[in-house]
Order: C-alpha cells, then structure tokens, then sequence
C-alpha cells in the first residue's frame, strides 16, 4: 500500500515536472517579449533582467504612432471576417452534414484545400482584381480574402457537430409546427455553440495575425496590427521594445477572447468526431 | 471520392485562357503615361513656377519605413498647406517594401503616385516603364522652382539614378529617374576606447585589419569580436564594404563582350579579394555572421559586442544619437582599409530616392512633392532636426549648423569629404542585379561553411550562375 | 449511439429538383465567396505558362518552357528535399509533443487547469513576430539562450547561422509556435472520449500503457488525424518563420519551395518562373491532403464503432 502511494506520487511529480518543462518553453519567450516591452534600445542588447525599466516604448506606440487606428482597423477586419463566416459558413455545414448530396466530399474538400493554398500563389492575380473590382485597401476587400483563411476551419468544426446531433431531435421539433429558423434559432444552435465559439476563437486567432494578404492588400486606409508590429524595425535599428509593445498589446484581445470562452474552447474543438 | 471534374476545369480554364494569347499589360491601362505628362505640362502654363499650381488635387505617395520617411511625415502638413495638395501616405516595413511597390506598380493603375527607390531597383523597374523620367520636369522653368538648384546635388549621388536603360552601361548618363533623399556610401567605424585600451590605432590596410581583428578577439570576454559585417542571403552582404573592396582590388562583377554581359567573378583579382574576406571573417567576424544583416551589424557595434564595423557611415551613425546605444559616445570612424598599395578609394553608394510612377494620374502634383522633398530647405531641416543622414545636398554639408551636428562623432565628417569624390555604383547595371547578388551572397556563406575545395572552384561556379542569370540580356 | 449517417441524413436523391438543388444552394454563399478566390488559382497556371515578368511590359505564352527549365534546376529538388524535412521535423515533433503534453494536461488539476489556457499563449503572437523574438533570444552575443547554454558549458551554438542547425532553429520556432494547436485539438479528443470503456479497463486491471494503446489511442484517431491534417498542411508550405530567420540560408540549406517560389517571383521578378515552384507545392499538399481526409473518414467511421 505504502509503496503504491509512493509510486504514485513519484509518477505525479514526474509528469508535473515535464508539464513545467514544457510550460518554461512555452511561456519563456513570452515572458521574455513582455520583459523588453520595459526595456530602452539602449540596454537591449546590454542587459538581460537587470535594467532600468522604463515606460517609453509604451508611449510611443500608443501614444506617438497610428498603432491604435490599426488595432481599431484588425478587430474590424478579423472580426467581419469571423461573422461572414459564420453567417455564410454554419449553413453550408448543416448542408455537408445532413444532406447527401451529389458530390459532397468533393465539395466539403475543396473548401478545405482554401486553407492549404499557398498565400503567394493567390496574391498577384488577387491584388489585380481588387485594383479592377476597387476593393483594394477596403474593409470589404480584407474580410473577402480573410475568408480564406477563417471559413475553412469554421466548417469543418462544425460540420462535425451538426452530424452529432441526432436528426429525431430536429424532425421532431418540426413535426411540432416550429419554422424551420426557429428550429434553427433554438434547437440546433445551442447545441452547436461550444464548437462555434472554439473554432471562431481559432479562425479569430489566424485572422488577426494574418500578414501577406494585409500587406499587400491595403496600406493607406487600412492597416493590420502584424504589418504596423512589423514597422518598429526602422531602418536605422530594430526598436525591439515597441515591436514587443506592439506585438504584446496585439495579443490582448485574444488572450482576453480565450478567456472568455475557456469553457468551450477546449471542448469545443472536439469536432464531433467520437460521439458516445 | 473523385477529384477529375475539379482537376479538368482548372484544365479547361486555364486552355481557356491561353487562347488569349500572349498579353500586354499595358492594354489594362486606365491612363497615366506620356498623356498625363502633357497634362501637367498645360495645368502648370506658362505663367511661370507657383507652389498652388496643382491645388485641389490629390496623391498617394508608398513610402518605407525609414528615418527619412519619418522626416517626410512630419513636413507633409507644411507640404499640404503650401501646395493644396491632399497626401495620403502607407509606410511598409523595409523587409516587404519593394514586393509591395512591384505589385503596385505592375497593376499600372497609376496607385501609388509617389514611391522610394533606390538605384538597382531602376535597372528594373525603369526597363517595366513603371518610372516616370523626370527630365521633362526638371528642363522646364514653369515646372521647376528657381530656388532648387540642381546643382547643388552632389554629382555622384544624382548620377547614380541616371541611367540609358542599356545593360552594362554604367549610370551617370540618360535619363533621370528619381531624386535622392539621401545617401550612404562606406568606411571603417570603429570603437577608439578598444582601440585605446589596446594601444591600436586604425588600420589603413586588408592586412592591418585582419591583424588588429588577432588582436581583438574576444576584447572584451565572451560573447564580443573584433568586426561587424553584414552576411545574410540577401544583396544586402555584398553592396556595402564587400563591394567597395572588390573594387579596390580591381575587380570587377561584369564585362561586356560581343553585345552580352559575362560575369568576372572567377577573375584572378576577385578570387584574392574573397579569399582575404574569408579570411577577415573567419578572424575577426560574428560566429553568427550568415545571420547578419544592416540591424545586427549596427547593433553589436552600438552594443559593444564588436569592435569594429566595415559598412555604411550611416550605420554607424544611428548608434550614436543620444541614449541610441550603449557605446554612443566611443564611435569614431575612418577611411576603409584598402589593399596593399593601392591609394585611392572606391566606395560603393546606397541612396533612398523618390521617384514617380509612369501610370500616375497626378504628375503635376506629383511633382511638386519630389520637388519639395528633395529640395535645399527641407533637406537641411531633415539633416539638422531630423535622422536624415546623409544628404546629398552640398549646401548641408557646408552649414555650420550641420557641421557643428557632425562634429561630436570623430572623423565621421572628414571620412565623408575623403571618400565622396571615389564614391558611385561600381556595380554594372542590369535588370537582374538582385538574383546575381543573391546567389553571390549564397556562395560567400558556403565558402565560409567550408563546403568548397577552394574560393576558385566556388567562383567559378558563381561564375556560371551569374553567366545564367542574364543570359536573355543583350546589348544593343 | 451512433446512427448510420447514410441512414440519418436525409436522402434527397429522387425528389423533385428544387428539392435536390437545396443542399447547393444553402451552401451557394460559401461556395460564391471562395470561387471569388478560385479565380486566381486558374489564372496562376496560366501564367505558369507564359514569361510573365515585372520586369517587362508585355509577355508572351511559352509552353512548357518554366516547368521544364524548373524540372532541370538541381534547385528544384533540393527545395522538395527541404520542403519535406522541414514538413516531417516540425510537424514529427509536434504530434508527438503535443500528444504528450495532451495527456498529461488531461488529467484534472488545478495546475492543469491554468496550463490549459495559459499554454495556447504562443498561437496568439503572429509567426513573423514570434520569429524576431526567438532571434533576439537566440542572438549569440546578446541572446538569453546563449546564457543558458554557457551555464551547461556550451558556447557559440550557431543556432540558425549553420548549415548543421539552422533546420534545428527553424523547427523550434514552428514548434513553440503551432504545438499548442495540436495540444488543443487532441485534448479536445480525449474530453469527449467516453467513460465506460476505461472503467471497464481498470476494473480487468489492465496496464496504463495497455489501455492507452488499445483503447486511447484508436479512439484518438480522428483528432489526430485532423491536427495533422491542418499542421502538416501548414508546414509544407512554411514561408513567415524561415524568411524571417534566414531567408533560405545559410547557403541554400532552408530554401523550400515556398521560399524558391517568392524569391524568383519577388526578388528576382520572374512571376512565370516562380508558378511553377508553388504549383508543384499546391499539387503536393492537395494530394496528400486528400489522402488523409479520406483516412480520416474512415478512422472517424471506426472510432465511432459503426
């Protein structure tokens, strides 16, 4: 009994150990990022954890440069993005889950291979269509092409879960007289959601870090928090403390987001894929 | 589940398209070209050169982001309020500057108006017809101010954005294609504290480098090394000091023979040249050198990692602006080691101009921005309050209010006055100079790596990669 | 509890047209909004075929010419070869890593409460930023991990700067970067794995390492297959972390197809050369793709018992 405990024990701090292993890996470069966003040009290159922390790199970001309009022009564009897809996107996966339909895989595939297009392949003909269509450097434009990138996952999660609910549920509620939205609306939805708001959080994720299509997509009236991140490396040094300000105060309304929905976010990405 | 229908559309279409044939781009044009030019050229009249003459209209000027473009931004509101000019500006960062300015200017939607360049970049673009040539602009006295003063340019630096479009010819000559905001050409900075503690003095020779870089290994403990020099994969390794060595000893990159261009980089002079930087970098460079770039190179000299820094003055110069680094004050510079015997100094020259795009729509206005930007009353105020360093303007040099900037970092000024009159684009120009210096860089980083039997055998491979490379350029 | 899809799903096979055309057209927005962005794919082979370049004003169609002269580029293979490496570093070690972390994060625990929101940080900074800060933390003369080395007697580790680790450097980054993705997606599978059939197993007595392969693991199929489905796929065509540390280099060591494709096309301007490059990669990643999602159909189809 005694021994038993003890191997027991032994095993738990073992594996708590390797999970600190991992977490130090994990969470050293982010700890270091934050500890340089109080750090002076000057010191960055001298110094590692003793220096004379100052708030500088804080106000010119936020205060000196148009940072703030850009972060204001990402939760536009990344959240549009997210709610096209979503409104367009939960359709056409109740469609792939409780349709057979002719050519189904195909289809359901080929929105996936979206998300495993090389961004350099697409880029050249798609920034001349925008010049044509005049959607360049607009919000239209960006949330068009971020649905590469956001629709893809979006579906394919949802997707799983719209299989997993059973079919009896919904026939029954529209043998009930219920319209079809309000089957929608109140039977279905709920029972999707946890995998909706992980994927969303997901496809939220990608979209506002996303560089290339805002890169060379717009640039005068709009700009992305990555691309203006990017910008601190001026070409007479890396001001490595506001890119770290930047790339810090970027990740907040993620980090915030996930909080959020700490709930679902691990459940929900189950995909529906063991149903039992 | 079968995949021949999406595979035979992507098929189909693509024959579909193919019977259209071959294309010109231009045929999308909405305007812009030679029409517009004419335009400004009624707008403006007769009556003589006004600030307002564009007034009401509006330009989109793609800029990088730079200490000079910083400069820019704070002046466009003066800029807007003297000329009646709308700007509206995007800065890129420099990583993926000129992928967006090639883009742009290939849509020849005439967007943006206004882009920075430098001098290889016209090799290609001018040859597209993406640039507009300036000479019309610069000939005619209704459309260029009295007070500008062309002259004041320094020759070298206004020289190297001429260019005849011809392959091999070197610049200086033809039209011209953009304004200099600013220029940066080579020297040796070097931290006079080390050299002090060590009893050195500056090394005027390769060879004296490479022994004061024996010397001062790790001078100051792990972790610091006698030089900085630029050697990532990039045309970045070989434009600053490389080049300007190469040059000093005799080499050259390209001959032109009967109507094509041949690489020389397997000569004689350019094999003893990369052998000795080998060398210099295997004695005294970073351990991390393939990874060096412009900001890492400045950066170690600033921080004290390294003692020494063979690149642009500018470089130099950004680590020494107040609380800028760690070393500020001990940044001294000097004239570039040369080869044993040879006197006089080739320096290789970078400058971030501004140039019109051809397809632009708002030329007058467009115009007027080059003008001021580039013009003596700005170009001070950029040099004295702002970073813009260095300028091209011989008038700011030559201001006691500059000079007196100048003088806190030791021998910078007289560095400058000694190399500028050796100082132009030794490279020969041609519109693939950014494939032929990339692989240039590759090969110097896999002799430093050891992968060939010897610096020889690697040109000579070099050699034919380069020979490849503009093989479709002929000489008329 | 599972139905038999086929038999749950309603079968409009032989009813009238509007009725068979409502899947396709409740699906119609999606389908409209990508075809948008089809439109460039066809539009990149043919200009695969021709000498589309920013350098000239005109170009012409050229046959086969790109793809033959690429075929013959000893470049060429050696991008596949790096492309490959880099796909099965990255993604071997995230799998593997992240089915770890997975399963030790799965048990309940305060500790492992707070790990499973704060450990999926590294997914929110974007690669190319990720990449500058590993590069500073990685710098040898100023970097914190050269430090920490020398506290293990190691100094001047080359990191990205040789050719023997800059793959090394590269698959760390990605690493940091994209594990969480995998730890997420297989610890979403084993929150939904059921109950009973681990109860069952304990009672027999069964060894963990027992249960985890005949049990855990089968029924971890479809996550695992989707993480790598999604990983994989991404780090094939990898470009942000590599350009951002080297570029390709040193040498030619991490010139990938991607990185070949964007540097013909952008640096050099050469956009019909550079097609090619990425349509090889295109075709590459679809036909892997497509294998794997129809193994996961039936991994999924297994896992469910049916």
């Amino acid at each position: 009994m005694m021994n038993m405990k003890i191997r027991q024990l032994s095993l738990s701090a073992l594996r708590n150990a390797l999970l600190s292993l991992y977490a130090l890996f994990a969470l050293f470069p982010i700890f270091w990022m934050i500890l340089i966003t109080f750090k002076s040009d000057a010191e960055m290159y001298t110094t590692t954890f003793q220096f004379h922390p100052t708030l500088y790199n804080y106000k010119e970001v936020l205060l000196r440069t148009d940072y703030f309009k850009a972060f204001l022009d990402n939760i536009i564009v990344s959240s549009g993005a997210v709610l096209v897809s979503i409104l367009v996107g939960v359709p056409a996966a109740y469609a792939l889950a409780r349709y057979k339909f002719k050519g189904k895989e195909d289809l359901a595939f080929t929105i996936l291979s979206f998300r495993f297009a090389p961004e350099i392949l697409v880029i050249l003909p798609l920034f001349m269509i925008y010049q044509a269509l005049g959607i360049y450097d607009t919000y239209f434009g960006l949330i068009w092409v971020y649905q590469l990138i956001t629709m893809p996952l979006l579906i394919w999660v949802v997707r799983g879960y719209f299989e997993d609910i059973n079919v009896e549920i919904e026939q029954a509620a529209q043998l009930d007289g219920y319209p079809w939205y309000t089957v929608f609306l109140k039977i279905l939805l709920p029972l999707i959601k946890p995998g909706l708001v992980a994927a969303g959080l997901l496809a939220f994720i990608f979209a506002w870090n996303s560089f290339t299509f805002p890169l060379l997509l717009s640039g005068f009236r709009i700009e992305t928090v990555t691309v203006a991140s990017l910008k601190y490396i001026a070409s007479d040094t890396v001001h490595y403390g506001q890119m770290a300000v930047a790339a810090t105060v970027a990740a907040l309304p993620e980090v915030i987001l996930a909080l959020l929905i700490q709930r679902h976010l691990v459940r929900g990405l189950s995909f529906g894929a063991v149903k039992g | 589940m079968s995949h021949k229908f999406g595979m035979l559309f992507f098929i189909g279409a693509a024959l579909l398209l193919y019977s259209c044939g071959s294309g010109n781009k231009q045929s999308h044009n909405r305007s812009g070209g030679d029409k517009s030019l004419r335009q400004a050229q009624e707008v403006a009249g007769t009556g003589g050169f006004r600030w307002d003459m564009a007034s009401g209209s509006a330009i989109k000027v793609l800029l990088n982001q730079h200490p000079y473009s910083e400069a820019i931004i704070k002046k466009i509101p003066d800029f807007e309020k003297v000329t009646g000019i709308r700007v509206e500006y995007a800065i890129t960062p420099e990583e993926n500057y000129f992928d967006k300015v090639t883009t742009s200017l290939n849509s020849r939607t005439g967007d943006p108006d206004i882009f920075m360049t430098g001098a290889y970049q016209i090799w290609e673009y001018a040859g597209a017809d993406f640039i507009q040539n300036l000479d019309p602009f610069i000939q005619d006295s209704n459309l260029l101010s009295p007070d500008y003063d062309i002259e004041d340019i320094y020759p070298g630096v206004l020289g190297t954005l001429r260019w005849d479009l011809v392959p091999g010819h070197m610049t200086g000559r033809g039209p011209l294609w953009a304004l200099p905001l600013g220029f940066e050409l080579y020297s040796l900075a070097y931290n006079k504290k080390v050299f002090e503690k060590f009893g050195l003095t500056p090394p005027k020779t390769m060879e004296e480098l490479i022994r004061v870089c024996e010397k001062l290994r790790e001078f100051d403990g792990k972790g610091t090394y006698p030089i900085a020099l630029r050697g990532s994969r990039n045309w970045g390794t070989i434009h600053p000091g490389f080049m300007s060595t190469f040059a000093n000893y005799g080499a050259r990159d390209f001959a032109v023979e009967d109507n094509r261009l041949v690489s020389k980089v397997n000569s004689p002079e350019s094999v003893k040249m990369t052998e000795d930087w080998v060398r210099l970098i295997k004695t005294g460079g970073a351990p991390a050198w393939s990874g060096y770039t412009w900001y890492q190179a400045g950066a170690d000299l600033g921080a004290g990692k390294a003692a020494m820094l063979f690149d642009a003055d500018i470089n130099g110069y950004f680590q020494t602006g107040k609380g800028a680094s760690k070393e500020a004050e001990n940044i001294a510079w000097t004239v570039m080691p040369l080869p044993e015997g040879q006197d006089e100094i080739n320096s290789n020259l970078w400058t971030w101009a501004i140039a019109m795009n051809k397809a632009s729509r708002n030329k007058l206005a467009a115009w007027l921005f080059l003008q001021y930007f580039t013009g003596a009353e700005y170009s001070l105020w950029s040099a004295l309050e702002m970073n813009a360093v260095d300028p091209a303007r011989k008038s700011v040099w030559n201001n006691p209010e500059f000079q007196a900037k100048m003088a806190d970092r030791e021998g910078y000024y007289e560095t400058f006055q000694a190399t500028i009159d050796g100082t132009r684009i030794l490279f020969t120009p041609q519109p693939h100079f950014f494939e032929t210096t990339t692989e240039w860089a590759a090969t110097l980083q896999s002799i430093v790596a050891g992968k060939y039997t010897s610096v020889q055998e690697a040109l000579d491979i070099l050699k034919r990669k380069m020979d490849e490379a503009v093989e479709d350029v002929v000489i008329e | 509890m599972q139905n038999d899809l086929a038999s749950s799903a309603i079968d409009y096979g032989k009813k009238p047209f509007w009725v068979q055309a409502r899947p396709y057209l409740i699906m119609a927005p999606a389908l409209l909004i990508t075809v948008g962005i089809l439109y460039p794919f066809v539009t990149a082979i043919y200009y695969s075929l021709t000498n589309y370049s920013f350098r000239t004003t005109t170009f012409r169609f050229v046959g086969l010419k790109n793809w033959i002269q690429m075929f013959s580029e000893p470049e060429f293979w050696h991008a596949i070869l790096v492309t490959g490496k880099y796909a099965v570093a990255s993604t071997g070690t995230e799998m593997l890593l992240g089915l770890g972390i997975a399963l030790l994060l799965s048990r309940e625990s305060k500790f492992t409460r707070i790990l499973r929101v704060l450990l999926i940080f590294p997914l929110m900074i974007a690669p190319v930023i990720a990449t500058i800060i590993w590069q500073l933390m990685i710098n040898n003369s100023v970097g914190i991990l050269e430090k920490f080395l020398n506290l293990f007697g190691v100094y001047d580790f080359p990191w990205a700067s040789s050719a023997k680790t800059a793959l090394l450097t590269a698959t760390m980054i990605d690493v940091w970067v994209y594990a969480p993705f995998v730890v997420l997606l297989i610890l979403a599978g084993l929150q939904s794995l059921p109950k009973s059939p681990f109860d069952a197993a304990r009672i027999d007595g069964g060894s963990a390492w027992f249960t985890f392969r005949t049990l855990t693991l089968p029924m971890l199929k479809p996550f695992i297959y989707i993480a790598l489905i999604f990983r994989l796929m991404a780090s094939l065509q990898e470009f942000a972390i590599i350009f951002a540390l080297t570029k390709g280099g040193p040498g030619n060591t991490l010139m990938n197809l991607s990185i070949t494709g964007y540097t013909t096309g952008f640096a050099y301007l050469k956009f019909g050369e550079s097609l090619p490059y990425v349509l090889v990669l295109w075709l590459i990643i679809f036909l892997i793709s497509r294998k794997l999602v129809s193994r996961w159909l039936l991994v999924q189809q297994t896992a469910t018992g049916n």
